[in-house]
Formats: C-alpha cells, sequence, structure tokens
C-alpha cells in the first residue's frame, strides 16, 4: 500500500520513536520506512513481508526480512521482542485484525498502527450518492479484485481497542502531521480524516 | 582461480580429537580458492558442500570435465563476485577428492582405511575445516554458505566457532536430521553394503567396485532431490526410444533410463565407502540434543547476520525445518531474514539455475559486506 507512504507519513512515524529503538516492521514492502528510520533515528530494525520482490530488495538495501504473513507468523516471536512494531496499512488486509493488534501488544511495548478510514466523508458521500463500493487514490482496487479484507472506520477502531486489552496512547493526524495524546473518541476524526493512525500498547 | 591444494594439518602429537572419542592425525584436506584474499583477510567465503559435492566448487571438476556445482553462482562479476570476494572450499574430512578420508591411506598402516576409518560426524568436519581456516591466517570468516549437509556445516560453525563468522547463509537444511532423513540415507548404505562387490570395504584391496550398490544408492538418493512436479514435467509417462511398452524389466520409461544414467555415472567419481561415512555423519547431526535439547544454547553466542532460504517443493528438508532455524534466531534477536523461494525444482533447486534465489544471495552478500 505504498501510496500511502509519503515522507511526511514517515516523518510523523519517526517522531513517535526514540532513537536507537528495536523496531520490527509488518508488512515493511520494500524497506523503505525502515531504512528512513535507519537513517534519521538510527534504529535497529526488522522487516516481515510476504512478496519476494519486496523481500530481495530489502536485503540489497541491508534489511533484515522475514518471508512472513501477519496473521500467521507473529507467533513465532517471543513476548516483547521489540520496543516497537509498525503496522502501517496492512490491518485491513489482514484475515484476523483483532488477533494481529493483539499479537502486536504482545511483541513489541508500543504499537504504530494505520489503516484507511471508512467513516470518512467523501468515502460517506460516495456510497450515498452514487451507491458503489468506493474507489479513490487511496483505496485504489475495484470490490472483486481488492486484497483488502477488514475495511473500518477510525470509531470502529477505537471500539475493538476498548473491547480487548488495547490502549491508545497517542493518535495522528495525517492531513496536519501532528501527534497528541489520546483522550477520548473524536466523532470530527472519524468524519474528516482520510486514515487512522495511532500509537497503542497493552492495558 | 586456484588449482586443487592439499595441506596436511594436525599431526599424530597434536591430532584431531573426533566425537566418537578417536583421534586421527596428521589429516589433510584438499581445497580450492577463488579471488584474492584481501590485505585485512576480511573478504573470505567458506563454501560447504553437500554430500555428494566436493572442492571442485567454481572450476571443471577433473574426473566429469564438468563446470563446478556452483559455477553459476560463483565467479567474476556473478552473484558471489569473486572480484570482491575470496572464496575458499575445502572436501570435507570423510569424503573422497582428497581430503582425509577411507579411501586414503592410514599413516598408521600404510594401507588403505577403509572401514578402519573413524565414524566422524558433521561436528568433526567443521573442526579440520576451522584448522584450515587458522591455517590461512584468516580470523574471522565474512560468510559461510552451503546447502543441504553444506547448510549444517553452516550451523554447525555458528555454534561451535560463533567468533569467527560475520554472517552465514544456511540453505535448504536442517538442525538435526529426521527420521525421513535417516530413513533415505539407510536405504542407500543398505543397497551398497548389499552388493557383492562391496566385500565388506575392503573392495579396493580386492580390486572389485561396488558399481550396482552405489548407483542404487544414487538413485534412491536422486529422487528425493526431485520433486513429483519436475519428475511429471521432465519425463511424464513418456517412453524410451520406443514407441510401447515392452513386457520386460529393461527401461521403458524415460524416467527409469534417466536415473540408471544418474546412477552408472556417479560412481566414476564417488567412493562407497565415503558415502557410508558421509551420510552417517549427517544422521548424527542433531544440534539441538548436542546442546542439552535446546536450540536456543546451540546458537547463544552467535551475532551473525544470518539470512536462511527454503524452495517450495523441497520435501527432503522442507521450509519447516528451515522455520525452525529462523525462528530460533528471532528468538535470540539476531540479525535474520529468510526467503522460501518459489520453485517446482525440489532440493536440487540450490543447484539449478535460479535467478531469484542468486539475486536473494547477492542482495544479502553485498550489503552485508558494507557492514563489516
Amino acid at each position: 500500500m505504498s501510496l500511502f507512504n509519503t515522507d511526511k507519513d514517515f516523518n510523523v512515524i519517526s517522531n513517535l520513536i526514540p532513537s536507537g529503538s528495536n523496531i520490527i516492521d509488518i508488512g515493511c514492502g520494500d524497506g523503505s520506512l525502515l531504512d528512513y528510520l535507519d537513517k534519521n533515528k538510527n534504529i535497529n530494525g526488522r522487516g516481515l513481508e510476504i512478496d519476494q520482490d519486496k523481500i530481495r530488495e530489502c536485503l540489497a538495501k541491508g534489511i533484515s526480512v522475514m518471508q512472513g504473513d501477519a496473521d500467521i507468523d507473529l507467533v513465532d516471536y517471543p513476548d516483547k521482542s521489540f520496543d516497537y512494531s509498525i503496522l502501517t496499512y496492512t490491518l485491513q488486509a489482514t484475515k484476523k485484525p483483532k488477533e494481529v493488534l493483539e499479537e502486536l501488544v504482545r511483541i513489541s511495548d508500543k504499537a504504530i498502527v494505520s489503516f484507511p478510514n471508512f467513516g470518512y466523508w467523501k468515502i460517506r458521500l460516495n456510497l450515498l450518492l452514487n451507491g458503489t463500493m468506493p474507489v479513490s487514490n487511496n483505496l485504489s482496487y475495484s470490490w472483486y479484485e481488492t486484497p483488502n479484507l477488514h475495511f473500518c472506520t477510525i470509531t470502529d477502531f477505537i471500539e475493538l481497542c476498548g473491547a480487548t486489552n488495547i490502549k491508545i496512547e497517542k493518535k495522528c493526524n495525517l492531513k496536519k502531521y501532528s501527534i497528541q495524546e489520546y483522550t477520548k473518541k473524536s466523532k470530527f476524526d472519524n468524519f474528516f480524516l482520510e486514515s487512522g493512525m495511532f500509537l497503542i500498547s497493552k492495558k | 582461480m586456484s588449482e586443487n591444494v592439499i595441506v596436511e594439518l594436525a599431526s599424530s602429537e597434536n591430532p584431531l580429537v573426533l566425537d566418537c572419542g578417536k583421534t586421527i592425525g596428521p589429516i589433510k584436506t584438499a581445497y580450492t580458492t577463488y579471488g584474492k584474499l584481501n590485505d585485512s583477510k576480511s573478504n573470505a567465503i567458506l563454501i560447504c558442500h553437500a554430500l555428494t559435492g566436493d572442492q571442485y566448487v567454481a572450476s571443471e571438476h577433473p574426473i566429469t570435465k564438468k563446470n563446478g556445482w556452483w559455477s553459476l553462482l560463483i565467479g567474476p562479476g556473478k552473484s558471489i563476485d569473486t572480484d570482491k570476494y575470496f572464496i575458499i572450499c575445502p572436501n570435507v574430512i570423510g569424503g573422497c577428492m582428497g581430503s582425509t578420508g577411507p579411501n586414503e591411506e592410514n599413516p598408521q598402516t600404510g594401507k588403505e582405511y577403509g572401514l578402519d576409518f573413524p565414524v566422524v560426524t558433521i561436528a568433526d568436519m567443521v573442526k579440520a575445516q576451522k584448522l584450515l581456516i587458522d591455517k590461512l591466517g584468516i580470523k574471522k570468516l565474512f560468510s559461510v554458505i552451503g546447502g543441504s549437509m553444506g547448510g549444517m556445516l553452516v550451523l554447525q560453525w555458528l555454534s561451535k566457532y560463533p567468533a569467527c563468522v560475520f554472517s552465514a547463509i544456511p540453505i535448504a537444511t536442517t538442525s538435526s536430521h529426521s527420521a525421513q532423513n535417516i530413513a533415505l540415507n539407510e536405504l542407500a548404505r543398505q543397497a551398497i553394503m548389499a552388493d557383492p562387490e562391496w566385500k565388506s570395504g575392503n573392495y579396493n584391496e580386492q580390486n572389485t567396485k561396488p558399481i550396482k550398490g552405489l548407483s542404487v544408492a544414487r538413485m534412491a538418493a536422486h529422487i528425493s532431490y526431485l520433486s513429483e512436479q519436475s519428475l511429471h514435467e521432465k519425463f511424464g509417462r513418456n517412453l524410451q526410444n520406443k514407441n510401447k511398452i515392452e513386457f520386460s524389466f529393461d527401461a521403458d520409461f524415460q524416467v527409469e533410463s534417466y536415473l540408471r544414467h544418474q546412477g552408472f555415472k556417479f560412481v566414476d567419481r564417488f567412493d562407497a565407502n565415503s558415502y557410508l561415512y558421509i551420510t552417517r555423519a549427517m544422521d548424527y547431526f542433531d544440534l539441538k540434543m548436542e546442546n542439552n535439547g535446546s536450540l536456543i544454547e546451540a546458537f547463544k553466542d552467535t551475532e551473525a547476520h544470518t539470512l536462511c532460504v527454503s524452495f517450495t517443493s523441497d520435501w527432503l528438508y522442507p521450509t519447516s525445518e528451515n522455520k525452525v532455524i529462523t525462528k530460533t534466531f528471532n528468538a535470540l534477536g539476531l540479525n535474520v531474514s529468510f526467503v522460501e523461494i518459489d520453485t517446482d525444482n525440489g532440493h536440487d533447486s540450490f543447484l539449478l539455475n535460479e535467478p531469484e534465489f542468486f539475486d536473494t544471495i547477492q542482495g544479502f552478500l553485498d550489503a552485508t559486506y558494507k557492514k563489516l
């Protein structure tokens, strides 16, 4: 889902992470984010990726990467293996998003999760006016060929965290590229933000 | 490129102590090198061969006259670039291409060892390789690379000499030989020993050769190196130079003819007793047991950058066995990478032209070299 991964997104993630952290990027693609964090925050990074071509790109960048699947292979990591795990725009493509989130906060102290927000007003309007599944720059697949299985809204995500052992620590606004302490659910975020990004940990 | 070199290592006063408790010394190791060792001796890569491989990794084989078994991968400008790296490939002890083994002379008796040769292990082979590396004045190998049994040697290096290995690529291998692996090796050994020409291992002395036994052993092993898919695609039920089956036990099918050919050409270059010894070493390989039942314990001191590779259609050393290794490396927080190459070529894939496999190795090595 490289469409989302602008330098500004990377910078927000970078601001959430202290220098020298141990990090796993799940669904790390060609390793651009890990490379960025290595250069800017001197992290010790690992990747998990399913696509072999992208794995080879990671290796050529000197990034340690495991071929694997977020739904299956996170069980192989012991508790607290990392300081931070990162899951950018991959949650909606997993088979079991709830279990994946629980694994994230098990294998790392904190996790950064971002996803497309289906509560965004343009998506709502599109469905209301056209009556078709949304296809936009961020969601460029037709419904019949999308790899995405579980779309949610920011409100859905927050409610899921509340129903599990997950605490939301910070929320990021990827429009203004800002980070705020999370206090309570905001209807405005759910309506006006195209994507959600949160820093979470185990309750 | 170097010629084949044979060095004497250890000595009768300071012999190699084997896992079985016996000692041998001096021992011989035959090896080839490619490229140049740099001044800081930091660009050396040790290549570990598989069961029936040898030191001719990237140069013409003296008996078969064929290109080296990894000449697609190793050479000037290739994925493992000999313009950049110094490659060392020794024949394992127990082997039959010039290193100390059952068909070499026993210095104590002046006669061929035969079955008097002690049973050696993967760890013993690695101890002998370490003596060679010491002799070459190399303190730390930039990388140790090998597939199949070669992968076991790589793992043994990581476990036994962690301070001497900067990076490692174990390919299509296992940390302990499975029951299926042992069963297939036992089939091969029994085929050799059932040949009356084997003469309890003294065939050279009696001027015979267990050609049939060794070729049946090779045929059985060769099947395990392929996959159902590749056998089907290569041969199907095609008949060999005939239009219909002949109601006989001649090679009616192409696959029969192919296997017979593989078996008979193998005996020209390989020694039957060596086959017994090396398969036994593989069967005894169990890093977990060796380390009080803990694979974590086996690798606790290594800090090497590792790349593990498996192949989707390999049923001899399947992905699941390779993942046991990556899981352990992960648990230790090592810099580990893992790739499962998608191919129909079975276990043999690591010796074939697999561009994605080659690119994977090259990317890892070149990027890791910058971290030295």
